[in-house]
């Protein structure tokens, strides 16, 4: 496997940017901590993705915290952002915008959506109709919108985190397999450990902590960060575990349909990500394994339940099938 | 047959998948191709009919056809077959039935059982197109036809909706590769043992020198380029005007016809055997004759060793004892000076100095002028090679049609353009008028040398006739009136007694052999000592040749040691199929390291600590370091960092390292075990 470093970082700093990315992912770690309490393995796999410019998705039941999340996120990170809400009846020309007439200039005019952010939080995505979605489609993966004919670039760098119900629940549109494998990771909260929501119900709601975040990296210091998730090192063995993982989600019979180059490129980006969250230069196994149920379960499908959402169970089968060393 | 009924019932699991369907009618095809020139072209028609009816039964167009419908087929089948003219119980009868059975089945083929049958009838056929032909290139193309019907097999049997007809095919080719090692122990030691039953043979006409000679007759076999035989000779090759190829002897001669008289009575070979015995020089070689369906063989003068099987008869011509219907391998000793009839007894006399009362009266007159004038047998036959030498004789592959009766007068003083025929036969004729015994031999003149192999090749084109004289003394002697009317014939070969006009009629491949050194040729050269080696090695390779290389690799043959023999082969072969299969399945780790690790995991295992599959190499170190109660840190990040990290050193004092660690706790690991135990 190439090592790839990045052009920006030469080897003098190396080691000086070594230490300062390690402080700034404490700091945010920490300050994401003080929002969402005792959750700081979602913390870590939504910085992660972040970290590996991937979208986020956070899926859970209502009230558990999610759009907490995404905007702490959004907030720490320093970065404009913009909230959607999604529902049944946004339009495509509610996310991306619209061509208006100006009186004044006597000319059409573009008027930007809230799509023009570098973080979009798309709250709730899977209540808003199939159509709606997939406005979506083109912003997550090339990073522009096509409107009227015209090609318009996204700001640089552009996040979609979206939160969704689990589709269950009433009212909602499940996502396609298309769009959700746009998505780098889907994570859970789950329900908070019993100390933490003490601490919880004891201290009154978060939202006042959220509001009073500052931003802790500037633009330049997020993009220092993702070149070194790029600077990580992947070894050959580690590369032949991933593709044993590849391989026996495309030949085993419980998979309705395997894992896409594209999960494979995921699951390679997110676990030098989590390396680098873990201040390791290069991936161990132990990496691939944290990142794997979040990149690969909204990616697969059981093939006895060709419509239901068995990927939790799969990629516990990934793991506990597939040996770690060859 | 199923009924209508049963068709309803049958359950999905049971029907053919639509894919390995596809791939079961083109082995139909691939397996009816060979034999198609075999039988008769209105059952290739039936096939084809069949085939069209079934694709529309594919495309859901037609139905299957009802019962009334398969019945009348049936006897139509039967009827057609028994008046088409093919012996009762013919080859060609038997397989003519086999392929029209076969073609039915195709549109009542409705049940994975149907084609079932259907594929181990293709598997039949493949045999059976071996009955007809054991050549290299249709073997070849059997082995392909193998492997297509075993891929629809595989397909058969594979998941309704994982049916590739590629990965079939892939499929079936590693199956039949793995096979063909079995095959070739199979090949090699299986006992030959003699048909339990007579199977009857091909009778289809072959190319080749008759019974009957029409001057003329040898003429068109020039056009023919195929092989009549390959020889091998032990020593040499003997030159080009030596290779007189005798098969036959004609001595009758009616209506412009020669043909061969009742069989002679066959001679003692160990007379034979006894009068050459002090014989200086002696010509050892052996001969691959292609199928003629005749009994008869072909030897240079004079055969005094020949094998069980074979019969020299009076006229000292070979006989094997059954017609030659695939390629025979004999084995022959000829001595060139060895004299044939010292003394003629008055029954032969009698029939090679026979003639009908009538023909040719100009002939007549002209020999008993000629034998007047010169008085011997021998003195007349070189004033018949004179005249033919210096009058307006030509030699040409064009002769023009001669009547029936009194054809050699119309040639011999008309025409005077002709064959080898024509000028033997008038030779033969002529002295017979004076009483002087004499007969046409026919056979083949020549032969190619194949310079990669060394054998010598007869093809047809070298076809050719010459007389045989009885002279006081000497025996039966060799005349060759196209010696004398185109000695170029008999010095090198046919293309150079040729003329323009001649060559234009002759093959493209004919032309090809002629042409010398061309590209085309050296390639037809190599093709050629392919073919022989197949003969030699596996056509020929029969029950004699079988028990010589048993006994040169088992000693004494006894049943229980050829059983041996095939068991180990069969075992060599299933451990060679065995270990390609495993060392394919279980790559090696390539990574140093990662081997490393990996023997240290197998190490534990046996004592009973096995990693589990998804636990990592840390995760396992710090489990087994815990159990030995030993710091699992230093050992951890220097096996993570050679594993997984690409920049560490993996130099040869780093693996030294790591097998050090490996050890230490493998033995504080068992050390303490043991300890706890006790």
């Amino acid at each position: 496997m190439q090592t790839y470093s990045s052009s920006t970082t030469t080897l003098e700093d190396a080691g000086a940017s070594r230490t300062q990315v390690k402080e700034h992912i404490q700091s945010l770690v920490d300050a994401l901590n003080g929002v969402l309490l005792g959750k700081e393995q979602q913390i870590k796999l939504a910085l992660a993705c972040i970290f590996a410019r991937g979208h986020l998705l956070i899926e859970d039941l209502p009230g558990m915290g999610k759009t907490l999340l995404s905007h702490a996120l959004a907030k720490t990170l320093g970065l404009s952002y913009n909230r959607i809400q999604f529902t049944s009846d946004v339009l495509p020309s509610d996310i991306i915008g619209a061509t208006i007439f100006d009186k004044q200039t006597n000319a059409f005019r573009f008027v930007e959506g809230p799509l023009f952010a570098q973080v979009v939080l798309a709250d709730e995505i899977n209540r808003a109709t199939p159509k709606s979605q997939s406005a979506l489609l083109e912003a997550m993966e090339e990073r522009q919108v096509t409107t009227d004919g015209e090609s318009l670039p996204l700001p640089e760098p552009f996040f979609v985190i979206a939160t969704q119900n689990p589709s269950t629940q009433a009212g909602t549109f499940p996502l396609p397999e298309s769009q959700l494998d746009r998505f780098l990771m889907r994570i859970e909260l789950g329900y908070p450990e019993p100390a933490a929501e003490r601490e919880l119900l004891l201290n009154g709601d978060r939202r006042v902590v959220a509001e009073q975040l500052q931003a802790l990296l500037n633009l330049s210091e997020l993009r220092q960060i993702q070149a070194a998730v790029d600077a990580i090192k992947v070894s050959e063995p580690l590369v032949d575990y991933v593709q044993r993982l590849v391989a026996f989600s495309r030949q085993g019979t419980e998979f309705a349909f395997g894992l896409s180059p594209r999960g494979a490129l995921a699951l390679m980006q997110s676990a030098k990500s989590w390396a680098l969250l873990h201040n390791r230069s290069h991936v161990v196994p132990e990496d691939v394994q944290a990142i794997l149920p979040s990149v690969v379960e909204h990616r697969l499908r059981e093939s006895a339940d060709f419509a239901g959402h068995g990927g939790g169970a799969l990629a516990q089968k990934l793991l506990g099938s597939v040996d770690v060393v060859s | 047959m199923a009924s209508a009924a049963d068709s309803l019932s049958v359950g999905i699991a049971y029907q053919i998948p639509r894919n390995s369907l596809m791939l079961l009618m083109v082995s139909q095809v691939v397996v009816v191709l060979p034999l198609i020139v075999h039988i008769s072209p209105w059952i290739v028609a039936v096939c084809l009919i069949c085939g069209y009816w079934r694709s529309g039964v594919y495309q859901g167009r037609w139905g299957y056809p009802s019962g009334l419908v398969k019945t009348l087929l049936v006897i139509g089948a039967v009827a057609g077959i028994a008046f088409s003219g093919y012996g009762s119980f013919s080859l060609e009868a038997a397989t003519s039935l086999l392929v029209l059975a076969f073609a039915l089945k195709l549109v009542e083929m409705k049940n994975r059982r149907d084609a079932y049958l259907v594929i181990y009838l293709c598997y039949f056929l493949i045999a059976t197109a071996f009955l007809f032909d054991q050549s290299m290139a249709l073997t070849a193309y059997e082995v392909l036809a193998a492997v297509v019907v075993t891929a629809a097999m595989v397909g058969m049997n594979q998941m309704q909706s994982r049916v590739r007809p590629l990965a079939s095919l892939k499929i079936a080719a590693a199956l039949i590769a793995q096979a063909l090692p079995l095959t070739l122990v199979l090949f090699l030691f299986f006992p030959r043992v003699a048909p339990l039953w007579s199977i009857p043979m091909p009778s289809a006409a072959t190319t080749g020198i008759s019974d009957k000679i029409t001057p003329g007759d040898v003429a068109n076999l020039t056009q023919s380029d195929e092989l009549a035989f390959r020889a091998v000779f032990d020593e040499a090759v003997p030159a080009q005007r030596d290779l007189y190829w005798r098969g036959l002897v004609y001595s009758e001669f009616r209506f412009g016809t020669w043909a061969v008289a009742e069989p002679l009575d066959a001679l003692d070979p160990l007379d034979i055997e006894e009068a050459s015995a002090d014989s200086p020089e002696r010509i050892g070689y052996e001969v691959f004759l292609e199928p003629t369906q005749s009994k008869w063989l072909f030897s240079l003068d004079t055969p005094v060793a020949y094998g069980g099987r074979i019969d020299l008869l009076g006229d000292y011509r070979l006989l094997n004892a059954e017609p030659v219907l695939s390629v025979l391998r004999y084995r022959l000793a000829s001595d060139p000076n060895f004299t044939m009839d010292a003394e003629l007894s008055d029954a032969i006399r009698a029939r090679e100095t026979e003639l009908p009362p009538q023909d040719n009266p100009r002939l007549r007159e002209y020999a008993q002028a000629l034998y007047a004038q010169t008085g011997s047998a021998q003195a007349m036959v070189e004033a018949m090679l004179d005249e033919i030498r210096t009058g307006p004789y030509s030699y040409t592959l064009q002769p023009p049609v001669l009547p029936r009766l009194n054809s050699i007068d119309a040639f011999w003083f008309e025409s005077r353009r002709g064959f080898c025929s024509h000028y033997a036969g008038t030779m033969v004729f002529a002295l017979r008028a004076v009483g002087i015994p004499a007969r046409m031999v026919g056979g083949y003149q020549g032969g190619e040398v194949n310079n990669v192999t060394g054998h010598v090749v007869v093809r047809q084109y070298q076809a050719h006739a010459w007389i045989e004289v009885w002279l006081p003394g000497q025996g039966w002697t060799r005349y060759d009136p196209t010696a004398a009317v185109a000695p170029a014939r008999v010095e090198n070969g046919l293309d150079a007694a040729l003329s323009s006009e001649d060559r234009a009629v002759l093959s493209f491949l004919t032309s090809a052999r002629f042409g010398g050194e061309g590209l085309l040729n050296s390639m037809l050269e190599f093709v050629d000592s392919l073919e022989h080696r197949w003969n030699l090695w596996v056509v020929g390779y029969d029950a004699s040749t079988q028990s010589d290389l048993l006994s040169d690799l088992l000693g004494e043959v006894t049943p229980a040691r050829v059983g041996m023999a095939i068991l180990a082969g069969g075992g060599l072969c299933l451990v060679i199929v065995t270990l390609t299969l495993f060392l394919r399945r279980r790559p090696q780790p390539k990574h140093p390291a990662e081997r490393l690790f990996q023997a240290f995991c197998n190490a534990m295992a046996r004592q009973g600590h096995a990693r589990g599959v998804d636990e990592t190499p840390a995760a396992y170190i710090r489990r087994l370091a815990r159990l030995a109660q030993l710091d699992a840190e230093p050992l951890v990040n220097r096996l993570q960092a050679s594993l997984y990290d690409p920049e560490a050193a993996s130099g040869g004092t780093d693996s030294r390292a790591l097998r050090q660690d490996f050890r230490k706790l493998r033995f504080k690991l068992a050390f303490g075990t043991t300890g706890n135990a006790s």
